[in-house]
């Protein structure tokens, strides 16, 4: 008979549910959330392990392998039967039986004299070369490790060891005060902060049961979708890049400067840290907003016209890096990365936040670099789009009375937003105003592993441009 | 002797930052900034560095990495915080997997994430005072 902890987390992905979180507490509970996407309903699986082992979900849900070998790092719960439990967070420097959310460490541990290199997997035989990149790279850009075989140009695997940037931000937040949260989860990532805030503000509103009024709502959409521009235009500057066309990616960085100078002016900051709290919003006026659309508008179209209609440019990114639909399922791929393969998922769907503003998920079915182009730029003309809309209700509304949350809030949530680079979410549990857990899955979790599968088949030198067009954040990943 | 250098090269390592930081090191390199203009530039390999720029708290998987680019970076040379997670007084600075920040830094650059024009201004400073006093640099 099979265990009914595998039995039915199964049921809910056959019921095509996307999981929200499958994360463990210190008291050797494991706990699976799945988002039903057309009720927008939560559902719940819990599991007591047993002392220190569970079942594993890998085998039938391959979508949960690095969420299992998270657990086993950073809790030493440990999956029966998954297929590859080399560790993921945890490096040769932690000292033995070192379990960072099992032990709560209060000082930093004794790291081991040791390098920090996992053992890579790659491919052994005849002709096979194996090629290292990274940690540090020859570029600015975050750090991570990736180990390719190679049969003469070709890729025949990459094994991707990242979390360099883990720094125990789910350990930090226990034991926060609800005022202190804020700043440290604005800090997860830079290109998804807008989305990580109002994670938190919903995680503490719906726990307090405060109904935030639509001021309060239309000024976060406000906010999500002008991060959306940002990290759409950063990534769509990266892309041409990637294949040695100038022009367009220093004027894409050319309309990202003027965007991230109007959100200083408009929000006090280029990136929008600290701008959403628990019923709170930064505030904003309407007209400054529409003028901002109307001015970006005005760089943007010329800058689409020249890419869209550059054939050699569009010819490049054909039939690169290409993710199935399929893999997409099964992987429980997110985001942009997602819906180019045609998958048609967008949590803005679902969002109450949205109300009747009807965001239309953009959906290509090529799944290579040209279609996670393409849907990016559709996309961010969907958020100036938003953005307007939004800003004309604004317009004729009071602002909402401001909110403090209650000193004493206590329990768990599950809350999630569409971050930019897809379902972000956060699992929230808060007693009398501390947080006792606090987990954070992003959408680029999911999304690395199926990089790992778009890569092999092309030529080596091709990676760069598919990473780009991936654009996966680490410091989301790796916390 | 000139007592301004005319160029300073700069290797950039991310040692858990939250990618703020670097999206405004690739602004300097826009036409905005333009810092290759004044003689600065990112360079791929540390052998042709003057300085190393680090951003992020220190996560301890880059400490070892950190070590090994700075010891490979020809002398004279600097080190460079950039950021308040480098600089040792962001967010992270207490959390575990993280040694709170980039010791020994020559030159601080705070802010979170530093405004590109004023970091601008901070490196060409720099490029003066590293052209007077070689020395200045704290220990290896
Ligand atoms: S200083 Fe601020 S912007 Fe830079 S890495 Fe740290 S949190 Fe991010």
């Amino acid at each position: 008979m099979v265990n009914p902890w595998i039995r039915q987390n199964v049921a809910m992905k056959e019921a095509h549910a996307e999981l929200l979180t499958l994360t463990a507490t210190r008291d050797h509970r494991l706990q699976a959330t799945w988002l039903h996407p057309r009720s927008g309903c939560q559902e719940q699986v819990t599991l007591e392990a047993s002392q220190e082992y569970f079942p594993s979900l890998t085998p039938m849900l391959p979508e949960v392998a690095w969420d299992e070998r998270e657990i086993h790092d950073v809790f030493g719960y440990i999956p029966n039967g998954h297929p590859d439990l080399r560790p993921l967070l945890r490096t040769p420097r932690w000292p033995d039986n070192f379990r960072p959310l099992r032990d709560r460490p209060s000082a930093r541990p004794a790291w081991r004299d040791a390098e920090p290199d996992n053992p890579a997997l790659t491919v052994e035989g005849e002709g096979v070369t194996i090629m290292k990149v990274g940690p540090t790279h020859a570029g600015v850009i975050e750090s991570g490790h990736f180990v390719f075989s190679l049969m003469g140009e070709n890729v025949l695997h990459m094994d991707a060891h990242l979390f360099q940037n883990h720094r125990g931000v789910e350990s930090l937040l226990e034991g926060q005060t609800v005022d202190a949260v804020g700043a440290i989860v604005t800090r997860i990532c830079a290109a998804d902060t807008v989305s990580h805030q109002t994670n938190w503000a919903l995680a503490v509103e719906a726990l307090a049961g405060y109904d935030s009024g639509a001021g309060l709502t239309l000024g976060r959409i406000v906010l999500l979708e002008s991060e959306r521009v940002l990290s759409h235009l950063n990534d769509l500057a990266q892309i041409p890049a990637g294949v040695g066309f100038q022009v367009a990616h220093q004027q894409a960085l050319a309309i990202k400067e003027a965007w991230q100078r109007s959100l200083q002016r408009l929000y006090g900051h280029r990136f929008l840290f600290d701008t959403v709290r628990p019923g709170w919003v930064v505030p904003v006026d309407p007209e400054d907003l529409l003028r901002l659309v109307h001015a970006i508008r005005r760089q943007w179209t010329p800058w689409r016209r020249l890419v869209e209609g550059h054939h050699g440019f569009n010819d490049r990114m054909a039939g690169v890096g290409v993710t199935t639909l399929a893999e997409v399922i099964r992987f429980g791929g997110q985001g942009v990365v997602s819906r180019s393969a045609g998958k048609v998922f967008d949590a803005r769907t679902l969002l109450p936040l949205y109300q009747d503003l009807r965001p239309v998920p953009v959906v290509e079915s090529d799944g290579d670099v040209r279609a996670r182009f393409s849907v990016r730029v559709q996309e961010l003309e969907e958020s100036l789009r938003l953005i307007e809309q939004a800003a004309a209700r604004l317009r004729a509304m009071p602002r909402d009375a401001r909110w403090c949350p209650p000193d004493a809030v206590s329990g768990q949530v599950v809350v999630y937003t569409e971050s930019p680079h897809g379902l972000n979410v956060h699992d929230v549990a808060v007693v009398r105003g501390r947080v006792l857990r606090y987990h954070i899955r992003a959408g680029t979790y999911r999304n690395w592993p199926l990089l790992a599968h778009a890569v092999p088949g092309n030529a080596v030198a091709d990676f760069p441009l598919i990473n780009k067009s991936f654009e996966l954040c680490y410091s989301c990943t790796d916390r | 002797m000139s007592n301004i250098r005319h160029s300073l090269q700069i290797r950039h390592v991310d040692a858990g930052s939250c990618n703020g930081c670097e999206q405004e090191l690739t602004a300097l390199t826009s036409r905005a900034y333009d810092f290759q203009q004044v003689g600065l530039d990112w360079v791929a390999s540390p052998r042709h560095a003057d300085a190393l720029l680090v951003t992020g708290p220190l996560s301890d998987a880059m400490a070892r990495p950190v070590e090994r680019v700075w010891a490979a970076i020809p002398a004279p040379k600097w080190r460079i915080a950039f950021g308040d997670c480098a600089a040792g007084c962001g967010v992270f600075q207490s959390a575990y997997a993280t040694h709170g920040g980039f010791p020994k830094a020559d030159l601080v650059i705070r802010g979170c994430p530093p405004e590109p024009g004023a970091a601008l201004q901070q490196l060409r400073d720099a490029m003066r005072w590293t052209a007077i006093d070689p020395n200045r640099q704290v220990g290896d």
